[in-house]
């Protein structure tokens, strides 16, 4: 940039016209910056360890807390007694529910609103106590000092066992969280009308969020006054519940997060450890710092909750679908936490069908609760409606793609509203076309006739997310300095999706600036502007629009500076980047720099809020996966070998994040599809079995194909919002787990009802289906 | 949280033996199992002896007659890479690089992999087993997927979790041992207890011993041998199924052939029935398919392994093809 010296502009681009006072912003028809592949802003901190986590923060005089949790499923606290751990070395704080500042405070799951240290533990890993000394080592020492006792009482692990007779009542409603039932159309009579009708049952697995970045913060208390670093999507999330559990102003409660190691839904909200470190803090009179071990987290920060499910479908010869009946059972785990939520999406809203029925029951179990994990009970649908809809091709004699073809919704069915785009038919096509699907079929099946015990398959999915399009509220202020560079001060965090480069791209777009001297304020309760957490594949579409809006806020203000210098009105002057020209006469100049008002003042403060969604529309986003893979029919051993995304989400504003997403999506959903699953033990203690990165199996770079492919489908959506953005974290990983299953099904004839499918699975059914 | 441990790190062989001796005293090589060890907690330790200072004990050099010694402290992937190794006993050489993970075999060493704890996740968790001086074995009711189905005899159903054990068992490997009475030889293939020999140790290393060295036999003319593994994904993964062949071929025959399995047992489980179905035959489709069902004839699976009997059926058969 060294010719650019003083100027911060891009020379040359063409900058967006600035609208109208009260006008709303035109849609983008050719970008610069958006669209491109721009490395992260902040790559350089990430990569050189610059970056601070909340797991990094160290402050003068900050101790270590660390908790005593239940090592039962199920048991009553009946006896804590602290009074040595109270007088161990180094030991600062340490607070029961005895402790009064505890004992009024509640903690709460949904609607459901318990002690903070409840006697009753429900689940292997519940809070009991909490110390804080000063090292790390010493704190632990004191928690292995409280002397506890537990009434174990009898558990329920599995939830298909959670609503026998004999299941011990978790609660003292009983164990049924609640139920959700949905229909349209008559499912009998779509039944009836159709020529082939199956039915099957589906399982999935509970699998934990396992972000790089443990869960955790570091609490500290200046007079009335609370700061949290906590590792969070969202630091107003953090502020509005800390400050309601600890009865504070939300303006004594500052949440930092600026960096943060992933959370994937477990950390839209503190933990229980969040009010814990602050309790130790205030006791203490300390900054505390409590950071889990990853073994807590895999008790008690969150799961995607197990699946059983039951899916009975109809259609017709020529492919209409012309029924389907739901049913899903699913754990919240100790609390109620969402066991079924969303889980019936797909089924209500993928396909055309004009009769459906669904019916989800959510249940307790005694294991940790369940938090949101990306694309909440979508993966889990998917497995069986896709299996499905393969099966029903088959039956019928149908492509697979051209089933799904044939079902495309004109609206969004589950909502009774038209979709502003919708891309699923162009995703199926377009990504079957490009990952050559008639080929790869032809090619999977001619080489299975051959005599070779490594058999081929290729199968597909495709989905809808049920959001994904963002909305208010949001607050981002753009400052442009005298000197033209530019300050982006939002409130919502990036939590390694690329939020901060994304939003330099737009501002840069907006305002003709290069996307590296804007530097980004973000996720800081105190200095940043309110935003919801980052979750739901919803910032980009809440935020890109307001940082629009904000970066249209400082050109109008400059455009009334200029018009005092030129002497125009302002409503002739366009602002081009680095000057703002008079449209009538374009010897009537000037560079932005050189504003008096701005030299003056030394700074314009653009404020851009989000405007609202279009009313009596949804916004989604849709994919559809092509995979291609190989069986070992000896080992069951089984190797992916390519993988194609087909998103659409509306306009690419990094095709590198977004790649990144399409990737990992595929990752994740390896995961689900093949290696990760929770095991409780359940026919004995209800404890858990893997709670380390080798037992808990996570999808290592071995597991997951070299060639992955990234297919954008990008729709004009101006009726979105005005970036034409959606979703995209989400959808990316709901149909990856369906897709091998279908083609694993090619490939060996065998349909996998339960996910995931890895060698152990493979093998057992390879002989079932010798044995007949 | 590690527990409380002093460390020291003597430079002679007699000092290291002197300090093991004391109550609660571990070695320390790579540390990659003993850090997990001590930080779950399985075992109490008081006193850390590191190797490291053992010159000695590192590396790999030709013996006269044209085996291998191999120190204790060789890395992992010293020992997949080393060219050496790879031309005589290719079998160890892919059993080496099929440990763990890259991180782990540049850190872990050979004497510790052989050395290394059971990976059942019971004895791993904070379950008092009978491993652990507990009453009970919590994997024989529970979850014992990924357990044995040999040589368990229904007490402790640990799978053996090395991946070099079985290559260098089946390559009639020797470790030297440096403890308090001296020192002395034992073979890979006697190196292991059984549950019904000892349940609350794996090998037969008394308190104060160390292996110094691996002695391989100068590999005879025609020796063929390798390793494969299976496991649930394909890397950083303990064998769900493991072989490890040294054969030797005469035109076409197996004269000789040692045979072990990982994955299988909670030690490297020697398959006679496979070497009594291979030996003095021809390696044609008839013997692999007999040697196929051999394998998992005295087999002894539990409700949740029994996929593991095709499993290694399918091993052995995909395995013999690839050799002969
Ligand atoms: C996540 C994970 C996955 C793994 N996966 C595999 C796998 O797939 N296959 C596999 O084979 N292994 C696997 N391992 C085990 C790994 O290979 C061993 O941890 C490593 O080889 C041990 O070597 P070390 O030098 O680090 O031993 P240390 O951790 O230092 O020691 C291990 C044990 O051996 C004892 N010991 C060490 N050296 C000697 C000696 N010379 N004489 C006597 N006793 C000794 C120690 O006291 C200790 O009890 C895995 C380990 C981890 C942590
Ligand atoms: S298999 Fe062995 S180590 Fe595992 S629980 Fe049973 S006794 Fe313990």
């Amino acid at each position: 940039m060294a010719e650019q010296k003083n100027s911060y502009y891009t020379q040359g681009l063409s900058v967006p016209e600035t609208p109208a006072p009260g006008e709303e912003p035109a849609f983008w028809k050719q970008t610069h910056v958006v669209g491109k592949r721009l490395p992260r802003v902040d790559a350089y901190e990430r990569v050189s360890g610059a970056a601070v986590y909340p797991s990094d923060i160290t402050l003068p005089n900050m101790i270590y807390g660390a908790v005593l949790r239940c090592p039962h499923p199920h048991a009553n606290v009946t006896k804590v007694d602290v009074s040595r751990a109270k007088k161990m070395p180094g030991v600062r704080a340490v607070i029961t529910g005895q402790t009064p500042e505890a004992k009024k405070l509640k903690w709460k799951y949904n609607d459901y609103s318990g002690p903070l240290f409840d006697t009753h533990c429900r689940f292997e890993g519940e809070a009991v106590a909490a110390v804080a000394a000063d090292t790390h080592f010493q704190a632990w020492d004191a928690v292995r000092a409280i002397d506890v006792a537990y009434e174990v009482l009898p558990f329920v692990a599995d939830h298909n066992k959670a609503l026998s007779d004999d299941a011990p009542d978790i609660h003292d409603s009983g164990n049924l969280v609640g139920t959700d039932e949905y229909e349209r159309g008559d499912v009998a009579r779509g039944f009836d009308a159709a020529d082939v009708v199956l039915e099957q049952e589906y399982h999935t697995q509970s699998e934990l969020h396992t972000p790089m970045e443990l869960h955790g913060c570091v609490a500290g208390w200046d007079k009335d006054r609370l700061t949290l670093w906590e590792s969070t999507q969202g630091v107003y999330a953090v502020q509005s519940e800390i400050a309601e559990i600890l009865n504070l102003p939300l303006s004594k409660v500052r949440v930092i997060g600026h960096y943060m190691g992933g959370g994937f839904g477990s950390k839209l909200k503190p933990g229980k450890y969040t009010v814990l470190a602050a309790l130790l803090a205030r006791q203490s009179g300390r900054p505390v710092k409590l950071i889990l071990t990853r073994e807590e987290t895999y008790l008690c920060t969150g799961n995607r909750p197990a699946s059983t499910m039951h899916l009975k479908a109809g259609v017709k010869k020529d492919g209409t679908l012309t029924a389907c009946d739901f049913t899903c059972t699913g754990p919240s785990g100790a609390y109620p936490a969402g066991g079924t939520a969303l889980v019936d999406w797909q089924i209500r809203d993928l396909y055309a069908c004009d009769n459906v029925r669904c019916a989800s029951k959510d249940v307790y179990i005694n294991a940790g609760p369940a938090r949101p994990f990306r694309a909440p009970g979508h993966p889990q649908a998917s497995w069986a409606l896709e299996q499905m809809m393969d099966d029903l091709a088959d039956k019928i004699g149908m492509d697979p793609v051209a089933l799904r073809l044939k079902n495309i919704p004109e609206i969004s069915q589950g909502r009774n509203q038209p979709y502003t785009t919708t891309g699923l038919k162009q995703c199926i096509e377009k990504g079957a076309e490009q990952f050559g699907w008639k080929k790869a079929v032809e090619r999977a099946k001619a080489h299975n006739q051959t005599d070779t015990h490594i058999k081929r398959g290729v199968g597909m999915g495709a989905c809808v997310w049920f959001v994904g399009g963002g909305g208010p509220p949001s607050t981002v202020i753009i400052k442009l300095f005298r000197d033209g560079s530019v300050n982006l001060n939002m409130g919502a965090s990036d939590i390694g999706t690329g939020t901060k480069t994304v939003m330099a791209m737009v501002a840069a777009e907006e305002l003709g600036v290069a996307p590296e001297v804007i530097q980004i304020e973000h996720a800081d309760t105190e200095t940043t502007q309110y935003a919801t957490p980052s979750g739901g594949s919803k910032t980009v579409p809440t935020e890109s629009p307001t940082v629009r809006n904000a970066a249209i806020a400082v050109k109008r203000q400059l455009l009334e500076m200029a018009s005092e210098d030129l002497n125009v009105p302002a409503s002739d002057l366009d602002y081009e980047g680095a000057q703002i020209i008079s449209r009538n006469d374009k010897n009537k100049r000037i560079k932005v720099t050189d504003v008096s008002r701005l030299k003056k003042r030394g700074v314009v403060v653009g404020v851009g809020y989000r405007g609202p969604n279009p009313p009596k529309k949804s916004v989604n986003p849709f994919a559809a996966q092509f995979c291609e893979l190989a069986v070992n029919t000896k080992t069951g051993e089984m190797q992916i070998l390519r993988f194609l995304s087909a998103n659409d989400s509306g306009r690419v504003l990094d095709r590198l994040t977004y790649d990144n997403q399409v990737f990992g999506g595929i990752v994740m959903g390896i995961g689900f599809g093949m290696t990760e699953f929770r095991q409780l033990d359940a026919r004995q203690t209800g404890r858990l079995c893997n709670r380390n990165w080798h037992d808990y199996k996570l999808p290592t770079a071995l597991d997951v194909p070299v060639d992955m492919e990234s297919l954008p489908i990008e729709i004009d959506d101006p009726e979105a919002n005005n970036t034409g953005t959606k979703g995209l974290g989400e959808p990316v990983t709901i149909p990856t787990a369906a897709a091998i299953a279908n083609a694993l099904f090619m490939a060996t004839g065998i349909r996998f009802t339960r996910a995931p499918v890895n060698p152990i699975e493979m093998r057992r059914h390879l002989t079932a289906k010798k044995e007949g | 949280m590690l527990p409380q441990f002093s460390y020291v790190r003597p430079d002679t062989l007699q000092d290291t033996v002197r300090h093991l001796k004391e109550k609660n005293a571990a070695i320390h090589a790579g540390g990659t199992d003993l850090i997990g060890c001590l930080r779950d907690g399985i075992m109490q330790v008081d006193k850390i002896v590191s190797l490291n200072a053992l010159s000695d004990l590192h590396g790999i050099r030709e013996t006269a007659d044209g085996g291998l010694v191999i120190g204790a402290l060789t890395t992992i992937t010293e020992v997949a890479e080393n060219l050496l190794v790879k031309q005589k006993y290719p079998g160890l050489s892919q059993g080496s690089s099929e440990v763990a993970s890259p991180q782990l075999r540049n850190q872990g060493t050979i004497g510790g992999n052989l050395c290394q704890k059971p990976r059942c996740w019971y004895y791993r968790g904070e379950f008092h087993c009978l491993r652990k001086g507990g009453n009970t074995c919590y994997a024989l009711d529970g979850e014992h997927q990924f357990h044995a189905i040999f040589g368990h005899d229904l007490i402790c159903v640990i799978t053996h979790p090395s991946d070099t054990a079985p290559p260098l068992a089946a390559l009639s490997a020797q470790l030297k041992i440096s403890g308090p009475e001296g020192s002395r030889t034992v073979p890979v293939e006697n190196f292991y207890l059984l549950p019904v020999e000892d349940l609350e140790t794996e090998t037969v290393l008394k308190p104060g011993e160390v292996i110094t060295h691996i002695v391989l036999p100068a590999p005879a003319k025609n020796l063929r041998s390798s390793y494969r593994k299976v496991r649930a994904r394909r890397s950083w993964d303990f064998a769900l199924a493991g072989l490890a062949l040294a054969l030797e071929i005469e035109n076409d025959t197996v004269t000789r052939g040692r045979v072990y399995l990982s994955g299988a047992a909670p030690v490297p489980w020697r398959s006679r029935p496979v070497e009594e179905a291979i030996t003095g035959r021809k390696l044609d489709a008839a013997t692999i398919q007999k040697a196929a069902l051999a394998v998992v004839e005295d087999a002894n699976p539990l409700p949740e392994n029994t996929y593991k009997m095709d499993l290694f059926k399918g091993v052995v058969e995909e395995e013999l093809n690839a050799i002969r």
